[in-house]
């Protein structure tokens, strides 16, 4: 258990040389119930006397040189959430416990991990000072219960209780430590029951019908007598392999020769195992306590280390200018995710290579370079409406197929589909007749062949999905809007033409809606033929 | 010893610069005999067409050569386009490619911000033996991709085998590795049976302004000119006498890169 009772100066210091190098007090204030109360003071500014609930206008008077700030607590929360992240350096279940703020507590499970350190106080030793190397004040304690630690790292900080201590321990403290609602603890002090020792006789049932039964649950929590979870920031990840450097690097060359190191480490692992994996992340642990995470996908659970090392490379290289390695890179990891069985294959003289592989390997190369939905694969969907009948899909999140979703007739579709219909004039001879000619895009196209129409309803479970225009028609759509407020049969049915024009180019056209219910049905383009 | 692995050396690279040049071979000049245009593998072709309403052309042209070159050791085709081109030319459709006789679920699109990217997934698709051919539609001309880009192009496909189709469009030509360079003009198709106002298959107008595939039909204006109708087999030269009908197809086996009549043909006939 870590605690950082000054983090919000201290990280605004730390972000802020100019901050950092002023000698006078420096307090950060929030609006609260419509007055400018201090919310977090610096180490100067209690020396002063200056504590978190006065007034700004109260402290001004008392320390006339004051700094003041209005507090970001966004911003807070988001750089101790990397804070947090980046302990997984220490341990791998690293959670910030919130009940009280939302930054300022960490909470690691260093459960089989403390003898990397030399022992439990070494530890702690350890990760206190490394913190404190880099100006945060920070106290820490370690027990076996998450409320007995968060306790000692409040009264008696760098402070190890031994397994079945925390009774003993926790018997003279003030119940304020237990974390508590605030109207919780006024409660059990306008009672006398100042001490959590004091609880110890008490009839619980009636502690539990006046203070409700979190009350109990926290006191259970810390004394061991019920088990209390972390919820981890980062997944657990089982198989990982990292490399812990002396002097940080900072090139993302070195990084990436790094990661192949480690991919082949891994992949030895994985093989012992008969297993594959799909996703592979790599943390990136930077001095200045931050962590940079690179995630790559593959279209098939492998662990072919030269893969992996490349698809990283490629990931890397999309990266570009927003790689910022800070002051260097000390710790990286690589995980491996999505774990499923992989049978060793024999590549020998006789088996057939279709060829199969190699596409997917190249996939995986492609996405990572170019995005996961910059590669695709089109998809037949069950619909009808051309728009619709087809989706595009990443490689690499293939979803099964949709077995009634296949066209069951032969009907011409275009070889080229506008994303969005674009909309044409049409001149036809009597109104049901096909196009005798368009003007598409400020051009005149004659038609001399045309066959059709073929007939498509709307679907009514999909009538509030209007049709897609692009932005230069969407005023002229507007116009009609107004009548397309429920369903009905025939005003945005759709009928499609093939035409063939004097040059012999060949277009999809289709009209909205039918003549005689329509108001005013409307022409589109939607595609090219061959 | 050494003799031995030099021998093994130069006949490898032999084969490799046959297989890199299969320009009329038996299978080719076969092919054309029966009436089919066929082009060679392993090379750079630019797919010009006129203007973006002539796109449908262009891209089928070049899907109906690459669907030549797929086999089953290489099954790989891989369509780029631009996301900015989309709303202009079309997204390639897959219920379309479908009808077209491209295996649609097969197919990837890739689909890239910018132009750099694009020539990047065409060199690193094309280097994987797996990929026949990459078809490449670029509705616009563009700075990056000029004679040192489609050298590079060139050089990678010979070393693969694969085939790349640069398709674009406009009037202009720039100087290009590309060892052929095709114009395609939709021309006016031959009715359907049974339909006469209703459009048939697709006919197209082929020039081939750079490299040679039959000097007998170079024209004056310097470029063999085809008249192509696409049929399920690949494309077939047009019966032009026959031009207000759509051309009924003799029964020839379906060809396709193993070359049944080719077979025939080297089977002893004393059995």
């Amino acid at each position: 258990m870590l605690t950082l009772p000054r983090w919000a100066t201290d990280c605004l210091k730390r972000a802020d040389p100019a901050l950092a190098a002023l000698t006078r007090p420096f307090v950060l204030w929030e609006k609260q119930k419509g007055a400018m109360r201090l919310v977090a003071v610096d180490a100067a500014a209690s020396a002063l006397g200056l504590s978190a609930g006065q007034s700004l206008s109260d402290a001004r008077a008392m320390v006339p040189d004051l700094e003041a700030r209005e507090i970001d607590r966004l911003y807070l929360e988001q750089v101790f959430a990397d804070f947090a992240d980046w302990h997984s350096n220490a341990s791998p279940i690293v959670s910030v416990l919130t009940h009280d703020e939302a930054y300022g507590d960490l909470c690691l499970d260093i459960t089989g991990v403390s003898h990397l350190f030399g022992g439990e106080a070494a530890m702690l030793e350890q990760l206190t000072n490394r913190l404190r190397d880099l100006g945060y004040t920070v106290n820490g304690a370690i027990a076996s219960t998450i409320g007995a630690a968060w306790a000692v790292a409040h009264l008696l900080p760098g402070r190890v209780v031994a397994p079945g201590d925390e009774s003993q321990v926790l018997h003279a403290m003030p119940v304020s430590v237990l974390r508590l609602e605030p109207a919780q603890i006024d409660g059990l002090n306008q009672l006398g029951l100042k001490r959590i020792g004091q609880l110890h006789e008490r009839d619980r049932k009636s502690l539990q019908a006046r203070f409700g039964v979190s009350f109990l649950l926290r006191l259970d929590q810390a004394l061991g007598w019920i088990e209390e979870k972390l919820d981890p920031r980062l997944p657990i990840a089982e198989w990982y392999a990292e490399h812990r450097f002396a002097e940080p690097i900072g090139l993302i060359d070195d990084v990436l020769m790094c990661t192949h190191d480690l991919a082949v480490q891994l992949a030895a692992r994985l093989e012992r195992e008969g297993v594959g994996a799909q996703g592979f992340h790599l943390f990136l642990y930077r001095v200045d306590h931050k962590v940079m995470t690179l995630s790559v996908n593959a279209s098939r659970a492998t662990r072919d280390a030269h893969h992996i090392g490349r698809l990283f490379a490629y990931r890397a290289e999309r990266l570009g200018a927003e790689y910022d390695a800070g002051f260097g890179v000390d710790m990286i990891r690589l995980a491996a995710g999505s774990i499923s069985p992989l049978m060793a294959t024999q590549t020998g003289a006789f088996g057939l290579d279709d060829g199969a592989q190699g596409l997917d390997l190249l996939y995986d190369r492609m996405t990572s370079r170019l995005g996961p939905l910059a590669v695709v694969r089109s998809k037949p969907v069950n619909s009808y409406i051309p728009e619709r009948a087809a989706k595009l899909e990443p490689v690499v999140a293939a979803t099964p197929d949709d077995p009634i979703a296949q066209m069951p007739l032969e009907v011409p579709r275009p070889m080229r589909l506008l994303p969005h219909p674009e909309p044409i004039t049409v001149i036809a001879e009597v109104p049901d007749a096909p196009p005798a000619s368009m003007t598409w895009r400020r051009v005149n196209y004659r038609f001399v062949k045309a066959s059709g129409p073929e007939r498509l309803g709307d679907e009514w479970h999909h009538a509030g999905n209007k049709l897609q225009l692009t932005e230069g028609s969407v005023e002229a759509a507007k116009a009609d809007e107004t009548e397309a407020l429920y369903f009905e049969e025939g005003r945005t049915t759709r009928d499609y033409y093939v035409v063939e024009d004097d040059g012999g180019r060949r277009f999809w056209l289709f009209r909205l809606g039918l003549f005689g219910i329509a108001t005013k049905p409307r022409w589109f383009l939607q595609g090219f033929f061959s | 010893m050494l003799g031995k692995a030099q021998t093994l050396e130069t006949l490898k690279r032999q084969v490799a610069a046959l297989e890199t040049q299969p320009l009329l071979t038996d299978t080719q000049s076969l092919a054309a005999a029966a009436g089919l245009l066929a082009t060679p593998r392993g090379c750079v072709h630019e797919v010009f067409a006129d203007s973006l309403a002539n796109a449908g052309a262009a891209l089928g042209f070049a899907l109906a050569q690459a669907k030549r070159v797929l086999a089953p050791e290489r099954p790989g085709l891989i369509i780029l386009q631009l996301k900015s081109d989309a709303q202009e030319i079309g997204l390639p459709y897959g219920l379309g490619l479908k009808n077209f006789g491209l295996d649609s679920e097969a197919i990837v699109l890739i689909r890239t911000d910018t132009i750099v990217e694009l020539l990047w997934a065409i060199e690193e698709a094309i280097a994987c033996r797996a990929v026949a051919a990459v078809v490449a539609d670029i509705a616009y001309p563009h700075k990056a991709l000029d004679f040192t880009a489609s050298r590079r192009l060139a050089l990678r496909s010979a070393a693969s085998g694969g085939s790349v189709f640069l398709v674009r469009y406009g009037r202009d030509r720039e100087a290009g590795a590309a060892k052929y360079r095709w114009r395609v003009e939709p021309s006016l198709s031959a009715s359907p049976p049974f339909d006469d106002r209703a459009p048939g298959p697709p006919r197209w107008r082929i020039t081939l302004e750079k490299g040679s595939l039959d000097r007998r039909r170079r024209t004056s204006a310097g470029g063999e000119e085809y008249l192509v109708d696409w049929t399920e087999n690949g494309l077939v030269l047009a019966d032009t006498s026959s031009r207000d009908r759509a051309v009924v197809l003799p029964a020839y086996p379906a060809l396709s890169d193993a070359d049944p009549t080719a077979l025939g043909d080297r089977l002893s006939e004393a059995g």
